[in-house]
């Protein structure tokens, strides 16, 4: 991934109000976006609900329109046109397909939409059943799938052309953690196979697995984005001590100690910096602990989504006073 | 030449995907075996009823019943489910979201529109040969005679349909639900049905030189002049009265057929010009 490379996918200044009942009440759902995505990136885009995401996807897709700011997808502001399209896979939010047909009708009709036939297209459809494992069910119609079979065909709907970019809006959210498992070995092979995707999701351990930069939104406002090494931060030391008894610990606490973890009898004490771990180890030898092994450990994202939305709030909280 | 089929493929796609999806919806089919048994029990249980008296002769009068209640069987059922079809083919895709994965593939608003009043126009077309054809067939066999006159009547109320349809296709553009499009659709084909009421008020106004009276029969004037007169299309009456296998006397086909292309190319421009912008 160069960075002289052109962005697959670019916004500026890209704002969204919604105008909203009889008195044109306003929504801003989405904030100045400054976005880019290169090819072969798996992006995260992250944020709790009602934070623009789906916003910007239907956007990007060009399904609502910007209030302003512009979009370019490869290289072009002609988000519409059926030569951008081709490229793009899109799983929306949520699971509506048609009811009345069957799963394999629904995928030949999408891949015609893309200019696939006959041969080539029954292909894809087998190919694309095969990878979300709905082979079985494939002569059935919508109305009897779950909900992990919908995400599934969804999945194969989006996948349908093979297309450069995928654009998936939350597609592990609501379903049993078996088929969050199956989705996410899907994009895990995706990704292998040098696709650029674009998923938006507020399940923060899926997004850490998967993607290898990320953007936190929240309020419509994109508040953090770079690649996990750049965000997430390597401040804490953990020391571990063994020997621990409850009458231990409660003193290490009185005399202001961090405890992180405690299982059993060991327990591991958290150091602020790399002076502070010689405080920590005084601090548990003073009271007959013994040492077991320091270790650096790096935030973990649902820790930097954390502090990024409490400032995020507390800065919404003056602006509000 | 192959720009232009790249450019309809889509639409067909989306047309044949969403007459499929129309064949299996409950309503319609529902409609539609309706009014076939309606139009099987017209014909033949009268018949049935006769033979003990008339013999095998049926009479006039009965045939006239006959004539009359299945063209008006197909008239209403057939624009119920015109009605209903056009009113709810894209607002029932805005309403799931299926719009969505549609509107995200290589397909213009334009196309995507296109096909889904092409749908509706397949399914309405198929229903009225499905009943156009049991009439017809039901009609020789008590007569022997080939009825094309009921084939013409059953081309010329496509044309009255299509009118409608692409009307309530406007209406069913600008919203999220099909309830106000049917209504829409109903009020259209009603006062459809009744513009030479209009012009019977025009004629009648401005003879009292007042003001209020003037003002409505100048109403009535715009209207009469702007909505479809749908009551061009009928050869009931002519149907009814006349031997099955005249030619159409009441009416200029060549002229209707234009006049209604006229009001669905309006239509259909409307609807896209509404939809064009419109945030799904
Ligand atoms: N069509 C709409 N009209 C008005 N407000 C909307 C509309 N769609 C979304 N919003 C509002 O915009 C904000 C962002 O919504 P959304 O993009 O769906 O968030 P997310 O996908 O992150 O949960 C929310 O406050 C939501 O209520
Ligand atoms: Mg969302």
């Amino acid at each position: 991934m160069s960075v002289s490379q052109e962005p697959i996918i670019k916004t500026t200044k890209l704002t969204k109000i919604y105008e909203t009942g009889f008195r044109g009440e306003e929504v801003k759902a989405l904030i100045d976006l400054d976005l880019e995505i290169y090819s072969g990136e798996i992006f995260g885009y992250l944020g709790p609900n009602g934070s623009g995401k789906t916003t910007t996807i239907k956007l990007l897709l060009g399904l609502i329109f910007p209030t302003y700011g512009e979009i370019f997808v490869l290289g072009t502001s002609d988000i519409n046109s059926p030569a951008v399209k081709k490229n793009i896979g899109y799983l929306p939010e949520g699971a509506f397909y048609p009811d009345f047909l069957r799963g394999e009708e629904i995928l030949h009709f999408y891949g015609q939409l893309y200019g696939l036939t006959g041969r080539e297209l029954r292909k894809r459809v087998d190919y694309v059943l095969d990878l979300v494992g709905m082979t079985h069910a494939r002569r059935r119609m919508l109305k009897g799938y779950s909900k992990g079979m919908r995400q599934r065909i969804g999945l194969a709907q989006a996948l349908i052309s093979d297309p450069k970019i995928l654009i998936l809006d939350e597609p592990t959210t609501g379903l049993d953690p078996i088929a969050r498992k199956e989705i996410r070995d899907i994009l895990a092979r995706l990704r292998d196979e040098g696709k650029t995707l674009f998923i938006s999701s507020h399940e923060l351990l899926e997004v850490e697995m998967i993607s290898n930069r990320v953007g936190i939104l929240f309020d419509g406002v994109l508040r953090v984005s770079g690649t996990l090494d750049e965000l997430l931060e390597i401040k804490d030391r953990i020391v571990e001590f063994a020997n621990a008894t409850e009458d231990k610990i409660k003193i290490i606490i009185d005399k202001g100690g961090e405890i992180f973890d405690q299982i059993d009898s060991k327990v591991f004490l958290r150091a602020k910096s790399d002076d502070d771990i010689y405080n920590v180890i005084e601090l548990g030898r003073s009271v007959g602990l013994s040492l077991v092994k320091i270790t650096p450990r790096r935030e973990s994202l649902e820790e930097l989504f954390v502090r990024v939305i409490t400032s995020a709030e507390a800065e919404r909280r003056t602006k509000n006073e | 030449m192959s720009k232009v089929i790249e450019f309809v493929k889509g639409p067909w796609y989306i047309a044949v995907y969403t007459w499929r999806e129309g064949l299996r919806r409950k309503t319609l089919v529902g409609f539609l075996i309706l009014s076939l048994l309606v139009i099987f029990g017209a014909t033949f249980m009268t018949s049935f009823l006769n033979q003990a008296t008339v013999g095998d002769v049926t009479t006039d009068m009965d045939l006239k019943l006959i004539k009359d209640i299945c063209v008006t069987t197909i008239s209403i059922f057939g624009v119920l489910i015109t009605i209903f079809i056009s009113a709810s083919v894209v607002p029932v895709e805005v309403e799931n979201r299926i719009i969505y994965t549609v509107l995200s593939k290589p397909v213009r608003r334009f196309q995507y529109l296109l096909g889904k009043f092409l749908g509706a126009q397949l399914i309405i077309i198929m229903n009225l040969c499905l009943m156009g054809g049991l009439f017809f067939v039901a009609l020789y066999i008590k007569q022997r005679i080939l009825p094309t006159l009921l084939l013409w009547s059953v081309f010329l109320t496509y044309f009255e349909f299509l009118i409608v349809s692409a009307l309530t296709f406007a209406v069913a553009c600008a919203s999220s639900s099909s309830v106000l499009p049917t209504i829409a659709g109903l009020f259209i084909y009603i006062t459809g049905s009744l513009t030479e009421y209009l012009k019977d008020v025009y004629n009648r106004s401005g003879q009292t030189g007042e003001f209020l009276d003037s003002l409505i029969g100048y109403l009535a004037y715009i209207l009469w002049n702007i909505l479809p007169n749908l009551q061009r299309f009928s050869l009931k009456t002519q149907i009814v009265n006349s031997q099955p296998n005249d030619p159409p006397t009441d009416v200029l086909i060549p002229q209707l057929v234009l006049y209604a292309l006229i009001y669905a190319v309006s239509g259909y421009i409307i609807a896209y010009w509404i939809f064009r912008k419109r945030e799904v």
